[in-house]
């Protein structure tokens, strides 16, 4: 695994995500320093200002406010938190279901399989939004309810593809090998299958995050997500709908936040993906 | 003229910034209507010159140097258009594995039919006719029907037998064949070259057969050259090379190779293995020195020229002289004293499968072990042969409880290990172990070899502290002939030698008192093979361990095992000693299995090339 890491941090695309990952999530971890205003102040009195650099900018509200007069800025960056919680948790619990299904459905096989993965089957056959859309009027708003929802909806996005590489490194030789020398099945699992198969996780957990992002961004912007009095990006995009027209900043900035977040996931998912791949880095040796 | 002419043919390798000659001074004719043999192992450069013809050299090889001509006509740098029109055509190919080699989603008759339609066959009546024509001379039954399956529908012999059909179908003037049984079970390698021969001596066709076996070569070909190293460094009329070898590589390569007429004898080991493209950067004089019996001051400052010491033999060593006086040295393998003792006893094993869908009906059963008893006593090498399928891999399974048997009884030691408690997959753990046949797959690329061989110490509630594994480790190390710096390395940076010893060594770490081997070197060369056979010799009279041990190879057998199993469909229908069963086989598989083994002396006519054979597949 050392050999591993440090080929990932040569590759570009891997320092780059981590470079604005990085960036993203001191901003959410140091909010209450960085950000010039309470998110939740409003001043009735400069409502949809533009950016400071404008012609009627205040230099107060460096990106401007919105329609309640409230701090652009420190509303992106409070999103940013509530943006990290989810992605973390979200998809760290939606790691942890579909892993572990996914390790006992491959090294087991058989009728364990075929119970398992019928329920993925079912599972996926709900489109995911609505699902997650239904989850939440089940649940109600708010930060845990969001990550659950997430959990309960993409735990088969990891169990499925899993799946398949487990019953891969399953059919070598030193797993069986390892139980004849009377390693028990969760021995088997633990030290023969799962460092085997951890790339393939951490790449899963990054591409994860970003679509806990984006369905975080959904849901906020119907109003069924982290509440009203929690800054979220995809609820800033909802309140600015009415008024693109007089103020694109504040639909154009939340959105922005939105895309480089997903793209710094994606790009870091991608980039490990080719560094950590099992079958590429065995070529080249 | 000659149908292929190599000159000074040198090929090279990128390598770190360097070039480095993967073949070099390659020459030797090919008149036509002839078979040239290259011989060698695995590395030494013998596929290097198909590709070079096919222009399919590997990513970083290039031809550096030389010439290489086809009738006349160079090869090297040919236009593309007229190197299209003479592949396939002028220049036919029989593939290694004959079932990746066809395309699984056509039809035979589509892929003969574009093959024919390629060769400017316009009528598609036509193509048909010939391509039933062309079955049938590869004396496949039934060849009309034939041309509406599909590849998976054939057994692999079926598919080599179409192959070389296309390849000979455009009466091409060379073939080139690439170690075209290696693939396919033992009992059909006769039936594939017997086929080759005849379609050459019909066609009067000129073969390159690529072969890493010597005594194959002897018999099939007319002339041969073998390689070490890039280098062809003895090359004759294939008897004479075989009945009087001059290089000393070709000597110790026909010692190093069990016999199945002589009496047991240890067999000769050379030392290492091959150099690779690596080590080859910076050698200086000749490349097999480190390795050679014969070696002498003056062989390691300059590459010996290649000489000639008979008509048409020529050799690239300075002692060939004392190439003779090479033998074994180490005396006749000790016959160990086996001992009464029975320590496994195996009694009407059964093993059954359900095949098809047991949900809607349709399910059958099939018996891949039928009442199979036999047992092992202490210090014993059992033997267990047969073709592929024959359940041979089942046995082992069902031994070391990876399957559970259908009915029968497993008894180690007066224990009965066919109920599946704990207790009893403790005890088969401590003294019942199995050496899986690829050490690619059996060794966890991510454990270094310290924690591979000592893994047994972490199993179950076992909690060996680190200090006590390493010391394992070491003895375990000495006991497999490795050096002590290995225990720090991954398994993908080793030689599949070594591997292959790190997966026996791994085994032996509790003491076992049974060892299951499956084929355990049956993917390695001559000369790491003879390590490995003298390795286990070894550590069975050190440590008195019982083995079955599953192979193909009947001369391997011969030379390790006291006893002999032969397995055919399911079943063990023939056993007994060696000795007995070699001699009177019984059975007609046995029968089969024995003369699918070419003859150790090359004057001696090889039956099963010679009588006609037909299609028993």
């Amino acid at each position: 695994m050392p050999g591993a890491v440090s080929r990932s941090l040569r590759s570009p695309r891997v320092l780059i995500a981590l470079a604005m990952i990085f960036f993203i999530v001191s901003c959410a971890v140091f909010a209450g320093r960085i950000a010039p205003n309470d998110p939740a102040d409003q001043n009735l009195l400069s409502i949809l200002t533009p950016p400071q650099w404008a012609e009627a900018g205040d230099p107060m509200y460096p990106l401007g406010t919105d329609s309640l007069g409230r701090c652009v800025l420190s509303r992106l960056i409070y999103g940013a938190r509530t943006a990290m919680l989810v992605a973390f948790f979200a998809s760290l619990g939606a790691m942890i279901i579909g892993s572990i299904l996914a390790h006992i459905s491959g090294y087991f096989g058989g009728a364990v399989d075929w119970v398992i993965g019928r329920l993925v089957d079912v599972w996926m056959s709900f489109p995911p939004v609505i699902l997650s859309l239904i989850l939440m009027v089940g649940l109600g708003v708010g930060l845990d309810r969001v990550i659950l929802a997430i959990i309960l909806v993409d735990w088969t996005r990891f169990c499925r593809v899993l799946r398949s590489e487990v019953l891969v490194v399953t059919r070598h030789d030193y797993v069986a090998a390892a139980r004849l020398l009377g390693f028990t099945h969760w021995q088997a699992i633990t030290r023969e299958v799962l460092p085997a198969t951890l790339p393939l996780l951490i790449t899963l957990i990054s591409l994860e995050m970003a679509i806990a992002v984006i369905v975080e961004a959904i849901l906020s912007f119907v109003g069924l997500g982290v509440g009203a009095d929690q800054p979220a990006w995809g609820q800033m995009i909802a309140d600015a709908r009415q008024y693109v027209y007089q103020s694109p900043w504040n639909l154009l900035l939340p959105a922005l936040a939105i895309f480089l977040t997903v793209t710094a996931f994606n790009l870091l998912g991608d980039g490990l993906r080719r560094t950590l791949d099992v079958r590429l880095a065995e070529n080249q040796r | 003229m000659h149908a292929l002419q190599a000159k000074n043919l040198m090929v090279g390798a990128r390598l770190d910034g360097g070039i480095v000659p993967a073949v070099r001074g390659l020459t030797f004719d090919l008149p036509p209507g002839k078979i040239l043999g290259l011989v060698g192992e695995s590395g030494a450069g013998k596929s290097m010159i198909g590709r070079a013809i096919a222009q399919l050299l590997p990513a970083g090889f290039e031809i550096m140097g030389g010439s290489l001509l086809f009738e006349g006509e160079t090869l090297v740098g040919m236009a593309p258009a007229r190197r299209r029109a003479l592949l396939g055509r002028a220049i036919g190919f029989i593939p290694q594995h004959p079932m990746t080699a066809l395309n699984p989603v056509m039809t035979i008759g589509a892929q003969f039919d574009e093959h024919l339609a390629r060769l400017g066959e316009d009528k598609r009546k036509g193509r048909r006719q010939r391509a039933i024509a062309a079955l049938a001379a590869a004396r496949l039954p039934n060849a009309g029907d034939l041309l509406g399956r599909y590849p998976h529908q054939l057994s692999g012999g079926m598919c080599q037998r179409v192959l070389i059909a296309m390849a000979f179908s455009s009466n091409p003037r060379l073939v080139i064949a690439d170690e075209p049984t290696t693939a396919l079970d033992v009992t059909i390698h006769p039936q594939i070259l017997r086929l080759i021969a005849d379609m050459q001596r019909e066609h009067g066709t000129a073969v390159i057969f690529i072969t890493h076996d010597l005594r194959l070569a002897a018999q099939l070909c007319d002339q041969v050259v073998v390689m070490y190293a890039g280098r062809a460094i003895e090359s004759g009329p294939a008897r004479s090379i075989l009945s009087t070898p001059a290089h000393p590589y070709t000597r110790c390569l026909q010692l190093a190779n069990p016999t199945m007429r002589s009496e047991r004898r240890a067999l000769y080991v050379m030392p290492d293995q091959m150099p690779g493209l690596r080590q080859l950067k910076n050698m200086a004089g000749c490349h097999f020195a480190p390795r050679c019996p014969l070696v002498m001051a003056e062989c390691r400052q300059a590459e010996p020229p290649s000489i000639t010491i008979a008509a048409d033999h020529n050799v690239a060593c300075i002692r060939t002289t004392a190439v003779t006086h090479i033998a074994t040295g180490q005396g006749p393998a000790a016959a160990p004293q086996i001992s009464e003792r029975i320590v496994l006893q195996v009694e009407n094993l059964q093993k059954h499968y359900a095949v098809g869908d047991a949900l809607f009906g349709g399910a059958r059963t099939l018996s891949a072990v039928k009442e199979a008893s036999f047992s092992i006593a202490e210090n014993e090498f059992v033997a267990l042969v047969g073709e592929s399928g024959s359940g041979k891999s089942t046995i082992a399974k069902l031994l070391v409880g990876l399957e559970q048997p259908s009915s029968g009884r497993i008894v180690l030691n007066g224990d009965d290990l066919t109920d599946r408690s704990l207790r009893s997959r403790a005890r088969r753990a401590a003294s019942l172990q199995m050496v899986f046949q690829d050490p690619q797959s059996a060794l966890n690329p991510r454990r270094r070899v310290a924690s591979i061989i000592t893994q047994a110490m972490e199993a179950g509630s076992r909690h060996a502290s680190w200090d006590e594994r390493v010391a394992r480790t070491k003895e375990l190390l000495v006991e497999v002939g490795l050096s002590a710096d290995v225990a720090a390395r991954l398994p993908g940076q080793l030689s599949g030698g070594q591997r292959q010893r790190v997966n026996i060594a791994r085994a032996l770490c509790n003491i076992p008192k049974i060892l299951v081997a499956d084929e355990i070197v049956s993917g390695l060369d001559v000369s790491i093979q003879a390590q490995l056979l003298n390795l286990l010799a070894r550590l069975r009279s050190e440590l008195g361990f019982g083995m079955l041990f599953i192979s193909h190879d009947l001369s391997v057998v011969r030379h390790l095992c006291s006893r002999v199993l032969v397995m055919y469909r399911g079943e063990i229908v023939e056993h007994g000693s060696i000795e007995t069963v070699f001699a009177v086989p019984k059975h007609s598989h046995t029968r089969a299995l024995l003369s699918s083994v070419p003859p150790d002396d090359p004057e001696a006519i090889w039956p099963a090339l010679r009588l006609p054979t037909s299609v028993a597949e």
